[in-house]
């Protein structure tokens, strides 16, 4: 009946998904590095001025065992450390890193391997990156294209913004996807396609934007001392994200990485984690 | 002759009681019926053709089966869809609706409660289906979102005996009140002054019958409620309202439709008027708020309804001329006697019942009062109420006894709830026993 599904669907609409802040802290650290004991020191320093927002009451453990660098090792190390953050960069002990065509072993293991949030840091011998980047974590970006209840990556989020710096929350559309959904559409005498076209636009970006609008509710009500922004729209991925990017300065993009399904792993993550070189992505 | 067409209107209950193996609106059942009847009446000479008095003493040149239509009734049915249609737009029933949802905080006892008097209050105030709809609708939404899918069952069955129950609560809140108040000459507040007791306490009995059959119990671990608020509180009631203004300008309407009916009977102008108008107009009035959009409110009303209702009428206009009406007065006659006798009229209420779950009870209600209306019956006899509980409440003895019934097994096979049609039954058999014999005793005591 016609009537029952138009009932359904406006309390599905009406039925919104909420954010709740829950405080997450980072007490342990490992960074996997292949930097020699002269330029060790140094880079741990910058690093530790990069992740300030953490607090001085964090344990830093290093893995740079070159003779026992392998997946099984480094695996071993996670297990016995149980950081809560790992922190490493592209292409260890190889050159590969000036090319954006890979992550290297090491990464493609850890990210789907451990449950503990990975941070890719830019290349310390890469010049390229923005002159913002590594700097502070006062700009931050989570992004997704399935926000809604995606509680954990608001609190990464807000675990990671230094106080006083902004949070943009970040939705974006697959334009490409849509189109075809729509071009399939326009093929149906039954669906007026024009005003397929307005509602289901308007249905895509609303979910998210309502939860995002949750989110700067509950940092007003929790007191955080950051501002929550809300970026919600349609585009290609990749272009849409490194343009945001620039526009905003941002110093992290924090992602999912480890859905039931590993989509995001096989969906728009990696090519992203691959080819955003110039500032820090934290894969959750 | 009358024994004939006796047998024609036995054939017409029979071919409407089985409109679904029929394949057949029940408007065009009666509408081939009608045109039938008509050239028959016309044939056997029965039917008295020629110009019609007017109260001011004209007369006028009418077809034969205009008058036969209560036009009234009519008015009040489609100006009440419409205004309803048009009121729904404004987020009011699901912002009520939701409202009551976050004030349970999902404790499924607390839901059971709420819906429930929800489903009697918007039956009351809205059509039966209507009203089935939104809250079956929420039901199951709400409930999925609680992962208690297994409730849903339920909760619809509750729900749509409720659907049935509310449909007493007024005259303008089942077609069968309409009808039966219309002949009887019964006005809004006395019907609502006689129902409206008996309305709150079988749908108190209903409730707690129903929690404990069906094993409603409340929250009690502080995890568990704790989370069912959260889910709860997701709900936002102000999604469907589309403008703040028109929402307000709805609610204030609603409040002046149900006073203004309410009313009638003794405000000035709208009592020569009568209920149609109020009906009619308060929905045109709505209409303002989409006056480029009118049309797309029409759709709302049910036609095969209107169309079945005016069918119906011409149909027993012609069966009073064969004076099979006068025939069937006297074999009820014989079974309620003169109206005094209580197994007469709870053999009425049973009848009508019966006859009412397992067909539509508008052609019940309808000839049941017309045949009362043969045998000269007072208003105040307590036959009409027999006729109209009966028709009312008989729909909840069966999924096929009332549309609000369907509609509770078409959102149940949605989710994937089956229920056959004798589980139903089984179902509700405890509670419309309950609900027939205290109808019984209420209208003998009244």
């Amino acid at each position: 009946m016609k009537q029952i599904d138009q009932f359904e669907s406006i309390f599905r609409s009406a039925l919104k998904d909420v954010y709740k802040y829950r405080k997450l802290s980072v007490k342990s650290v490992l960074v996997v590095t292949d930097r020699k004991e002269s330029k060790l020191e140094e880079y741990l320093e910058d690093l530790r001025c990069f992740l300030a927002v953490l607090g001085t009451d964090v344990k830093w453990t290093i893995f740079d065992d070159e003779k026992h660098f392998t997946a099984v090792h480094l695996l071993e190390k996670v297990a016995e450390v149980k950081p809560d953050l790992i922190c490493t960069y592209r292409n260890l002990h190889s050159a590969a890193w000036q090319y954006p065509y890979s992550l290297g072993e090491h990464l493609d293991v850890l990210m789907q391997k451990t449950a503990q949030p990975v941070m890719i840091l830019p290349h310390p011998d890469d010049t390229s990156i923005y002159p913002h980047a590594m700097v502070n974590t006062n700009r931050v970006m989570t992004m997704t294209d399935h926000l809604a209840k995606d509680h954990r990556l608001i609190d990464y989020g807000i675990l990671f913004t230094e106080p006083q710096g902004i949070l943009f929350l970040s939705h974006i559309e697959d334009q490409r996807t849509f189109s075809r959904y729509m071009e399939v559409i326009s093929r149906i005498p039954d669906i007026d396609t024009d005003h397929a076209a307005e509602e289901i636009r308007a249905r895509l970006v609303k979910e998210p934007s309502d939860y995002i609008d949750s989110c700067i509710a509950s940092a007003h009500e929790n007191k955080l001392p950051i501002e929550v922004k809300k970026i919600v729209g349609f585009g290609h991925h990749i272009s849409e994200y490194r343009k945001l990017i620039e526009e905003h300065e941002i110093d992290l993009l924090i992602m999912n990485s480890k859905d039931d399904d590993q989509l995001a792993m096989h969906g728009m993550t990696y090519p992203l984690a691959v080819e955003l070189r110039q500032i820090a992505l934290l894969f959750l | 002759m009358t024994a004939g067409f006796s047998f024609l209107l036995l054939v017409i209950i029979a071919a409407l009681a089985f409109e679904e193996k029929l394949h057949a609106k029940k408007s065009v059942i009666i509408g081939v019926s009608a045109i039938f009847v008509l050239l028959l009446g016309t044939f056997f000479g029965i039917i008295p053709f020629g110009a019609i008095t007017l109260p001011g003493g004209e007369s006028a040149d009418m077809p034969v089966y205009i008058p036969a239509i209560d036009w009234e009734a009519l008015a009040i049915i489609i100006g009440s869809d419409i205004f309803v249609a048009v009121s729904s737009r404004s987020g009011l029933f699901s912002w009520i609706a939701i409202r009551l949802t976050k004030l349970s905080r999902g404790d499924p006892l607390k839901l059971l409660w709420y819906y429930g008097l929800m489903t009697v209050l918007f039956s009351a105030m809205l059509n039966n289906v209507t009203a089935m709809v939104i809250v079956g609708s929420l039901t199951a939404v709400s409930l999925s979102r609680l992962n208690r899918t297994a409730d849903l069952g339920p909760f619809l069955v509750v729900e749509a005996l409720l659907t049935n129950i509310g449909g007493l609560l007024t005259l303008i809140s089942s077609v069968p009140n309409i009808i039966v108040g219309r002949i009887a000459g019964i006005t809004f507040l006395a019907f609502f002054a006689k129902a409206a007791p008996f309305v709150l306490a079988l749908t108190v009995i209903t409730l707690l019958q129903a929690a404990k059959q069906f094993g409603v119990h409340a929250l009690k671990g502080d995890e568990e409620k704790e989370k069912a608020l959260q889910v709860v509180s997701g709900f936002d009631e102000n999604d469907g309202i589309v403008s703040r203004r028109f929402f307000w300008f709805c609610a204030l309407m609603l409040a002046a439709f149900i006073c203004t009916i309410a009313a009638e009977s003794v405000l000035p102008l709208v009592k020569d008027l009568g209920m149609g108008f109020v009906a009619l107009a308060f929905a045109t009035i709505m209409l303002l708020a989409y006056r480029s959009q009118a049309d797309e409110f029409y759709k709302a009303i049910d036609w095969d309804l209107i169309g079945f209702f005016m069918g119906l009428f011409v149909v027993l206009n012609v069966m009073e001329h064969a004076h099979v009406l006068e025939a069937l007065g006297k074999g009820i006659e014989m079974l309620v006697g003169d109206g005094r006798s209580a197994g007469g009229t709870g053999a009425l209420l049973l009848s009508s019942a019966a006859c009412s779950s397992v067909m539509d009870n508008v052609p019940v209600a309808a000839m049941l009062a017309k045949i009362l209306a043969a045998m000269n019956t007072p208003g105040t006899s307590r036959l009409w109420w027999a006729v109209v509980f009966g028709a009312n409440l008989g729909g909840n003895l069966t999924p096929i006894g009332s549309v609000s019934s369907l509609v509770a097994i078409a959102i149940m096979q949605k989710h994937g709830v089956g229920m056959p049609f004798m589980t139903f039954c089984r179902k509700v058999f405890p509670f419309v026993a309950i609900e027939l014999v205290l109808s019984i005793l209420y209208v003998l005591a009244g």
